[in-house]
């Protein structure tokens, strides 16, 4: 098999989730939001870009290729991709209006929840979707006409590339700016954050719906490169997917999260072959689910190792000028001693808030040393549905 | 009225495993105070070890104690492995690691089974006629091993002195300590118990369901969070009504709405929760 056109296909697939891993970057790792549901807008995006730029039922196109889908409207397809953004932003501003508020397990639960429903949604509407069977002539922009079927793996890829580029740097933008500054208050520490008179809620929303419309962008991106889609695309290990792709490679870096999904793909793509090797060939005879089932555990391994051992990820986010609250009220990070980041922000700053504000909300963990004195700020932290 | 007393019926056994399942994330999650993605596997391994202890030529009741006694003590050796490290961390890295050990696990049954269902080798039982109504016995079955054993964990809980530990260390762990209780015992009872009420609870899911499959613990775990925190989570009082709810929701709304949906109503009713409940039904320790 031919090196180079893996490599340009890898590529182009890390870009693609790359982009998936920049929007939950932002709502993980600059604002703290744990979406376990991030695979919703990527499906969003990748049909309305498809159904959108699909030629029109009836259509010359439609006749020639047999298909059978109800809806394709014939739009150009940079229309399609805008609008895909547009469709995952506004689910995500949809599903954030009513969870975001919900301290980190239930938002947890409530975004992995709707991914589900959307997916649902998506599997039996077939009117729409054409269900399990997906839709496979998706167009895919100036191919034969202006670009030869031969050079457009490559010309996909540049364009991709120029296209995450973009919104690469206006996240990065973004997150830099006094906005983005004001997110990471609210993953640092949301009851100060709002003591300072942050809205915190429409913060979160705001994080919430870029990250799920550069998911939507993402989506319409893989779509048209494939020429295909269909639901079992999205199914909730591609979430888990991203994430470890974000962790991997720093969470809180807009970089780290690209370089995280070049990672994941050369790892995922490469295990690939592993059928290929001679011990395991004989197995893959008697049961052809081994190696695609082996690959699976080998991404769960993965996601337990890098939590466990490599928790800052590739590139770290970038320390900032550290603020110190001085007093027995906080515990020193277990990680970092001059990273406000990383990986501290899932445990101390959270911690808190975690289990929806039961009565005992002090104390947080059994294994928590210490928890009594650690946990005087969590004992005042507002409660899971807490409206302000 | 027949059809709806049916419906009313699986509804019931529906409610009965999901509760059963409910019960034992509960148990954990008072102990560990982290929601764990893994839990579902603990369902399917339970399932596949039966079958296999059939295989192997076991009787279908000893097959299914020894499978709970082989899924609590796999809950005990993959929590030592993988969860207790990272204790002292915050729930981020509890949460992710449960989500890797669900695909790791998922996927090891894949390996070794096969993707295709498995017929469960439960006995044919006809159905009992009560008038017009016919009464199938495998939901009434299910109904009452999960009634059964949950009746045991809540004579456990209260009765016995590990119970009461659990308890305790649900209820306040830095007092628990203070009072000489060794937490890290209660934590391997507590996983010991939780995992093997999931491996029972995956056998009644597979009576359901008639066959097992990989995938069966993980796709039914949305349905049992659901349940938890419809009852208010970590109390596994509270997760039997919230079952009960989520069991005859799905069946309801299978049978009268849409049948294409299925689990996607205990998703909506696990949303509806979220926005208007989010505590639950009953609130606070048990």
């Amino acid at each position: 098999m031919a090196l180079l056109p893996f490599l340009v296909g890898l590529l182009t697939l890390a870009l693609i989730y790359g982009l998936l891993a920049l929007g939950l970057n932002l709502q993980y790792g600059v604002t703290g939001l744990l979406n376990f549901g991030h695979v919703a807008f990527f499906a969003i995006g990748a049909f309305t870009s498809a159904l959108l730029t699909l030629p029109p039922k009836g259509s010359a196109a439609y006749l020639q290729a047999g298909a059978h889908y109800q809806i394709g409207l014939g739009w150009p397809v940079p229309v399609g991709f805008l609008l895909a953004g547009v469709a995952g932003g506004l689910l995500a501003l949809l599903i954030g209006a009513t969870s975001v508020r919900l301290s980190s397990h239930y938002l947890a639960i409530a975004t992995f929840a709707m991914a589900e429903i959307v997916r649902s949604v998506l599997t039996n509407e077939d009117w729409l979707t054409r269900g399990e069977f997906g839709i496979s002539n998706v167009p895919q922009p100036l191919k034969d006409t202006v670009i030869p079927a031969s050079v457009y793996p490559y010309a996909y890829l540049a364009a991709t590339a120029v296209v995450v580029a973009v919104l690469l740097a206006l996240t990065v933008r973004l997150t830099e700016s006094p906005y983005g500054r004001a997110l990471r208050s609210v993953r640092d520490d949301e009851v100060a954050a709002r003591s300072l008179g942050k809205r915190t809620p429409a913060l979160k929303l705001g994080a919430f719906a870029v990250g799920g419309a550069l998911a939507g962008f993402a989506g319409s991106l893989w779509t048209h490169s494939l020429g295909v889609v269909h639901v079992g695309q999205f199914v909730p290990i591609v979430t888990f997917q991203v994430w470890l792709a974000v962790l991997m490679g720093g969470s809180g870096n807009a970089y780290g999260a690209l370089l995280g999904s070049l990672a994941l793909m050369a790892i995922t793509q490469s295990t690939r072959f592993l059928g290929d090797l001679p011990l395991l060939s004989g197995l893959t005879r008697r049961n052809p689910s081994f190696v695609p089932s082996l690959r699976f555990v080998l991404i769960g391994l993965l996601l337990i190792g890098v939590v466990r051992f490599f928790p800052r990820g590739i590139l770290p986010e970038r320390p900032r000028r550290p603020r110190r609250r001085a007093g027995p009220g906080r515990r020193e990070g277990a990680g970092g001693e001059g990273s406000a980041g990383g990986q501290d922000h899932g445990g101390q700053d959270h911690g808190g808030q975690d289990h929806g504000g039961e009565d005992r909300g002090g104390e947080d963990r059994g294994g928590d040393a210490g928890g009594g004195l650690g946990d005087e700020a969590a004992g005042d932290a507002p409660p899971g549905e807490a409206k302000p | 009225m027949t059809a709806f007393l049916q419906t009313l019926i699986f509804g019931l056994a529906t409610g009965a495993v999901i509760s059963l399942s409910a019960v034992g994330l509960s148990l954990s999650y008072g102990v560990t105070r982290f929601i764990n993605f893994s839990y579902g596997e603990f369902l399917t391994l339970g399932a596949y070890f039966t079958v296999l202890g059939v295989a192997l030529g076991l009787s279908l009741p000893v097959a299914i104690v020894l499978a709970m006694a082989a899924v609590g003590i796999a809950g005990v050796a993959l929590a030592r492995v993988f969860f207790d490290p990272l204790m002292d961390r915050g729930f981020l890295p509890l949460l992710v690691t449960s989500v890797g050990l669900a695909f790791v696990l998922q996927n090891v049954v894949r390996m070794f089974a096969g993707s295709n269902p498995i017929r469960f080798p439960l006995p044919l039982m006809r159905p009992w006629h009560v008038g017009a109504l016919f009464v199938p016995k495998v939901p009434v079955l299910v109904v009452v091993v999960a009634l059964l054993a949950m009746i045991g964990v809540h004579l456990l809980l209260t009765l016995t002195r590990i119970g009461k530990m659990m308890r305790a260390t649900s209820d306040n762990p830095a007092l628990a300590r203070a009072s000489g209780i060794s937490t890290a015992r209660v934590l391997a009872a507590t996983w010991f118990l939780s995992s093997a009420i999931g491996g029972l609870g995956g056998v009644l899911l597979a009576m359901t369901q008639i066959a097992v499959q990989p995938v069966m613990g993980w796709s039914f775990l949305l349905v049992v969070f659901a349940a938890v925190l419809l009852g208010g989570i970590g109390n596994p009082y509270g997760a039997m009504l919230g079952s009960l709810v989520v069991g005859l929701g799905i069946e309801l709304g299978t049978t009268y709405l849409s049948p294409d949906y299925g689990h996607a109503f205990a998703f909506l009713i696990l949303v509806l929760v979220l926005l208007l409940r989010p505590r639950g039904i009953l609130r606070g320790a048990f």
